[in-house]
């Protein structure tokens, strides 16, 4: 009995440690996005935050990360605790899988190859388009300042060049050194290479540089809706890239945090009509097709190749465009 | 014209520069930044068969380098807080060393402190001592913090010619009033004991400490309460015998809990004669029970590290005593620091059930101190040392700070020790020693210290055939130290 006692007595200090360290009821998630999606998830998250509560009464805070996609995937990999993941590219998320965060099948865990919406790239220019840009051939030409990010760096800055490039396939019947040069001349027309998106936004829209901005369709869209009203035109190229930015729960992390079920319903809910709306809301084209019937007219009419079809895949891309020594490197040293 | 919205600062810079583009001048060429793509890749080419640019489009052009040059360096501005986010801050100072990651959640500091004594003895004919120099502690101390609250501590010493681990543990800081710290560090009883030891006022502690723990593994509840006004601390250990550094293992089944009530209650004060005042209560309670080989039982040392008591112990079972049951201990304390004056006094009873043989007793030791502080130049006294307001630095002439200090203790040890459970001839039964001393802190990591310390015993000692007392023990003790 009296040895019971003590053992009662040495357990304390233990067991209020444990008392003190228990979760709060509420929960919490981090969503590690890239750089243009500030707005679409503050709007999406305040709707899934509420919707939880309704479905479990479940209090929940959904903290947003946003930098270049890149740079935010490299974020991860070295120990930010993301639930979840909404970047730019899959080639990103392949880099997080490959770190054993989550399974190296995660595009397959939620339809449309765990892509809800889809954006395409355009150009902004400004009002009246002074310099009379309406292609890429238009930005390689000599006197026009082209704001565009860093594609070390920026997911967006990825899709840019390879619609550029793309394009110039199609334009010249798939001759590589054609399209290099196209490529080339672009990019020594880009007097800045911001880090991410949002930046190259800033430096267009806000410090008044450059003459055309090279940008996601929901990025130009909002700034010409929100950031400067009647100062910018939207500029459709004859053809994009179909821009497809994925998502995926970051499994070893949600299951740490004991919220891989919450993060997956997170997602999913991306995909309802709710979050459909919001996304079109928000300027990207969506996959549900009551969103993109309702919303069809804020979006021009552009012909969309895909990756897959024009460059075999992210990671062929990755590697021959954007790899150290890789195409871009070598555009970017012959420029200097 | 482009619609540039953020120009008007810039127009003077423009029109400054547009005397150069009028007068056909070389082209401003700025060196480009490794990220970015060369200045001749600026939207300025011209085309030869292009028509003369007119004097709004040189205009534009100026006015656009300029703001590619001020967005260049606000993008280096972002880059560099980003990085700034991530960095690693190195620090050195008063404080020591330390790595801290950007978010403060990951800590490492490098401290440490050596003590240089000096122990001289007068008068000792008739119980020789050996004067020596010695290295009394040299302690290396790694602390810092992982994932922001948990802090760790590791401190051996290699003092004295030994490796001893006297500090190794983690401490999860929950709140305020609630952390818990667990591995091999003080146990909350005593006063002076709990004191840093390069913040005391002597060289050596007083004859209390003798009677309270010294290091024991365990685990312990803490906390600030009022905001800041209590302290409590509350926790179970293996059971140290009194004044011992305990080992890595115990030596028997029996725990000691030990708890701490302290108050500061002026802590807030504007105050400052009220600031200063601390007091409160310490207690600890066991069953612990030796054996011939590890009696579980304390033997008293003087400022000199002399052992003027220790129990019985030849070996032999009915030679030897243990320790044979309850054992506790009780500290009241107080403590108070004015501006140039500080006192320190607490008392300690430290009772053991004790057995030799058949024999057994139920023996209570006590002891208690005053000791006083006057800070006469150069700072202000405290529980943590005093903190010179100049250095040394005979340049300047300052000086640092000094202290005079002052203090007299006692222990007691229960007369129904002897004399089965001690010998009257060579355990004294009582000492009594009063000290003085001056510090010179020459600033807040190097001190000099010298004591002249007597302590005056009561048996110990033999006077002809009978039992009589141990000589007096006159020492001189001083240190440099330096503490990072």
């Amino acid at each position: 009995m009296k040895t019971m006692n003590r053992v009662r007595l040495l357990a304390l200090p233990f067991l209020l440690a444990l008392v003190t360290a228990l979760p709060a009821a509420a929960a919490s998630l981090l969503n590690v996005s890239y750089d243009p999606t500030r707005e679409l998830y503050q709007d999406f998250n305040a709707a899934f935050t509420k919707h939880w509560k309704a479905k479990t009464g479940q209090d929940l805070t959904v903290q947003q990360s946003h930098g270049g996609s890149g740079k935010q995937a490299r974020a991860v990999t070295d120990g930010l605790e993301a639930d979840v993941v909404t970047l730019a590219l899959a080639y990103d998320i392949d880099a997080i899988a490959a770190s054993g965060l989550l399974p190296k099948n995660w595009q397959t865990l939620l339809p449309n190859n765990s892509t809800p919406y889809t954006s395409t790239i355009v150009f902004l220019v400004r009002k009246g388009n002074p310099k009379k840009i309406h292609d890429w051939e238009d930005l390689a030409r000599p006197g026009i300042s082209v704001i565009t990010p860093n594609p070390k760096t920026s997911g967006g800055a990825r899709w840019n060049y390879l619609a550029a490039w793309g394009y110039a396939l199609d334009k010249y019947g798939n001759n590589e050194a054609k399209a290099k040069d196209l490529v080339t001349r672009i990019y020594k027309n880009v007097p800045i290479l911001d880090t991410g998106a949002r930046g190259s936004t800033v430096t267009f829209v806000e410090r008044g540089i450059g003459d055309v901005l090279i940008a996601w369709e929901n990025e130009a869209i909002y700034s010409v809706q929100k950031l400067g009203k009647g100062k910018f035109e939207i500029v459709a190229p004859s053809k994009s890239i179909l821009a497809e930015p994925p998502v995926a729960v970051v499994t070893k992390v949600a299951k740490k945090h004991k919220t891989e079920a919450l993060a997956r319903a997170y997602l999913e809910y991306l995909y309802t009509p709710e979050g459909q709306e919001i996304a079109a809301r928000n300027y990207y084209r969506p996959r549900g097709p009551g969103a993109a019937a309702k919303y069809a007219a804020q979006f021009p009419q552009v012909t969309l190749f895909t990756i897959d079809q024009m460059f075999g895949g992210w990671a062929k891309a990755q590697k021959t465009h954007f790899a150290d020594g890789g195409v871009f490197d070598q555009i970017y040293q012959a420029g200097r | 014209m482009k619609d540039r919205s953020a120009s008007f600062p810039l127009l003077f810079s423009v029109l400054t520069l547009a005397s150069v583009a009028f007068g056909g001048a070389a082209r401003a060429q700025e060196p480009a930044p490794p990220a970015d793509p060369p200045a001749e890749t600026e939207p300025a080419a011209t085309d030869e068969t292009e028509a003369p640019k007119s004097v709004d489009e040189r205009l534009d052009e100026i006015d656009q380098k300029l703001r590619v040059l001020d967005r260049r360096g606000e993008i280096k501005e972002e880059a560099e807080a980003e990085k700034a986010k991530t960095a690693t801050f190195v620090t050195s100072g008063k404080d020591g060393f330390s790595l801290k990651s950007a978010d403060g959640a990951f800590v490492l500091k490098l401290r440490g402190y050596v003590q240089f004594d000096a122990r001289l003895f007068s008068d000792d004919r008739a119980r020789p001592n050996v004067d020596t120099f010695l290295l009394r502690r040299v302690r290396p101390i790694f602390e810092g913090t992982v994932f922001d609250r948990f802090d760790f501590r590791i401190m051996p010493d290699f003092g004295q010619g030994t490796s001893t681990l006297f500090d190794a543990y983690v401490e999860g800081r929950f709140t305020p009033y609630f952390k818990v710290r667990a591995g091999k560090f003080k146990p909350p009883v005593g006063l002076e004991r709990l004191q840093g030891a390069t913040d005391i006022f002597f060289v050596e502690r007083a004859l209390p400490t003798n009677l309270v723990p010294n290091r024991d593994l365990g685990v312990q509840i803490s906390g600030d309460l009022a905001g800041g006004r209590a302290n409590y601390a509350v926790g179970a250990f293996n059971g140290v015998v009194d004044g011992a550094n305990g080992g890595d293992l115990d030596s028997n089944s029996g725990k000691d809990l030990a708890a701490r009530l302290f108050f500061t209650p002026f802590v807030k004060s504007e105050n400052p004669a009220l600031r200063g005042l601390g007091f409160g209560v310490s207690a600890s309670q066991g069953t612990q029970n030796g054996t011939t080989a590890a009696t579980g039982l304390p033997s008293y040392r003087t400022d000199a590290q002399q052992t003027f008591f220790s129990y019985r112990s030849d070996g032999t079972a009915a030679g030897t005593v243990i320790a044979n049951g309850d054992r506790k201990r009780l500290s009241p304390q107080l403590y108070w620091y004015g501006s140039r004056f500080g006192l320190l006094s607490e008392y300690a009873i430290a009772s053991q059930e004790v057995r030799r043989g058949a024999v057994a007793a139920d023996l209570e030791n006590k002891s208690w101190q005053v000791a006083g502080s006057w800070v006469i130049a150069g700072g202000s006294p405290s529980y943590r040392g005093v903190a010179p307001k100049k250095n040394f630095d005979p340049k300047a002439k300052t000086w640092g700070a000094f202290e005079l200090v002052g203090r007299y203790s006692e222990l007691d040890v229960d007369d129904d020790a002897f004399p089965v459970f001690a010998s009257p001839t060579s355990a004294a039964s009582s000492a009594k020693a009063l000290g003085f001393g001056l510090n010179w802190y020459f600033n807040r990591s190097v001190r000099f210290m010298f004591d002249l310390v007597q302590t005056r015993f009561d048996g110990g000692g033999v006077a002809g055939s009978a039992v009589g007392d141990r000589p007096d023990e006159k020492v001189v003790l001083s240190r440099f130290q330096i503490n990072f």
